[in-house]
């Protein structure tokens, strides 16, 4: 940081850094977890980073349309969820283990 | 100044509250630390002058959806299938690859991209962040969208319902 800078702000870099670091946390616990809602919660992990992007950049453009896209990102979380949420839910009530390298047929 | 102590802070706390989500082995606790990410993340929308999505990031994600979380985790109760372990040592190598390559890639792009400005302190914005704003761009520019995300809305609940009766019938009820 060289120069005269009357406010000290936060360059997108470190926004960007933080969010490649916790879209990495996301697809690690995605492809190590068996456990059905622990692996909802990495991706959780990974949707926030993509929203912190999305929001960082938005902030860099002077643009409204990262915030936008952001909440749509919510909306979508929500309802992947929801689904999600359900289908956990009716597996656990056929008495199967919650694993997702069980689950391998879909039969209604 | 106080603006960088608060973004490290904020930022700290988010990533060691993702290494908790996906460390930890019970749902319960994973939820309660991906509720430390969603609040760190909200400051630093806070930090990136948009005070509205801060706010729905705290209604909807740490407020709604973990709350579902923890509903479906309080309805599965403890289980001993809960200790089932993680992949095979050999396919958590992969990952590990994986992510460390994805990681070099990442830190590549952001140490030699020739984005103007990207380093330096950002400019300052307009009003980007405010409902009032927010609001416009979504009826004017993205409307279509705007739209598609109510009809996703509408196709998850029915599906959840679906879901559910299902699963009742199953058990042998109505």
């Amino acid at each position: 940081m060289t120069g005269a800078v009357t406010h000290e702000g936060v360059p997108l870099v470190a926004y960007l850094a933080v969010s490649g670091i916790l879209f990495l946390l996301g697809l690690l616990g995605v492809m190590i977890r068996r456990n059905p809602l622990l692996l909802f919660l990495a991706v959780e992990l990974m949707l926030n980073s993509a929203n912190l992007a999305l929001v960082g950049f938005s902030r860099y453009w002077n643009t409204t349309e990262g915030h936008v896209f952001a909440l749509i990102v919510m909306v979508v979380a929500a309802a992947e969820v929801v689904i999600g949420l359900g289908l956990v839910v009716a597996v656990f009530r056929q008495r199967m283990a919650l694993d997702v390298d069980q689950m391998s047929t879909m039969k209604g | 100044m106080g603006e960088r102590i608060v973004f490290t802070i904020a930022a700290a706390s988010a990533l060691a509250s993702g290494v908790l989500v996906i460390t930890l082995k019970g749902p319960f606790r994973a939820t309660v630390a991906l509720i430390g990410t969603l609040l760190s993340v909200a400051v630093l929308f806070l930090l990136l002058a948009a005070p509205f999505v801060a706010a729905i990031q705290v209604i909807v994600y740490a407020g709604a959806i973990v709350v579902l979380f923890l509903f479906v985790i309080a309805y599965l109760g403890e289980r001993p299938v809960a200790e089932i372990g993680d992949r095979l040592g050999r396919y958590a190598v992969f990952a590990w690859l994986a992510v460390l390559g994805l990681a070099i890639q990442g830190a590549v792009v952001l140490l030699t991209t020739d984005l103007p400005g990207i380093n330096d302190d950002p400019a300052p914005t307009g009003d980007i962040g405010s409902p009032e704003a927010i609001g416009r761009s979504f009826i004017d520019t993205f409307l279509v969208a705007f739209e598609a995300t109510s009809l996703a809305l509408l196709v998850a609940a029915m599906g959840a319902v679906m879901l559910a009766k299902r699963a009742v019938k199953s058990e042998g009820g109505r």
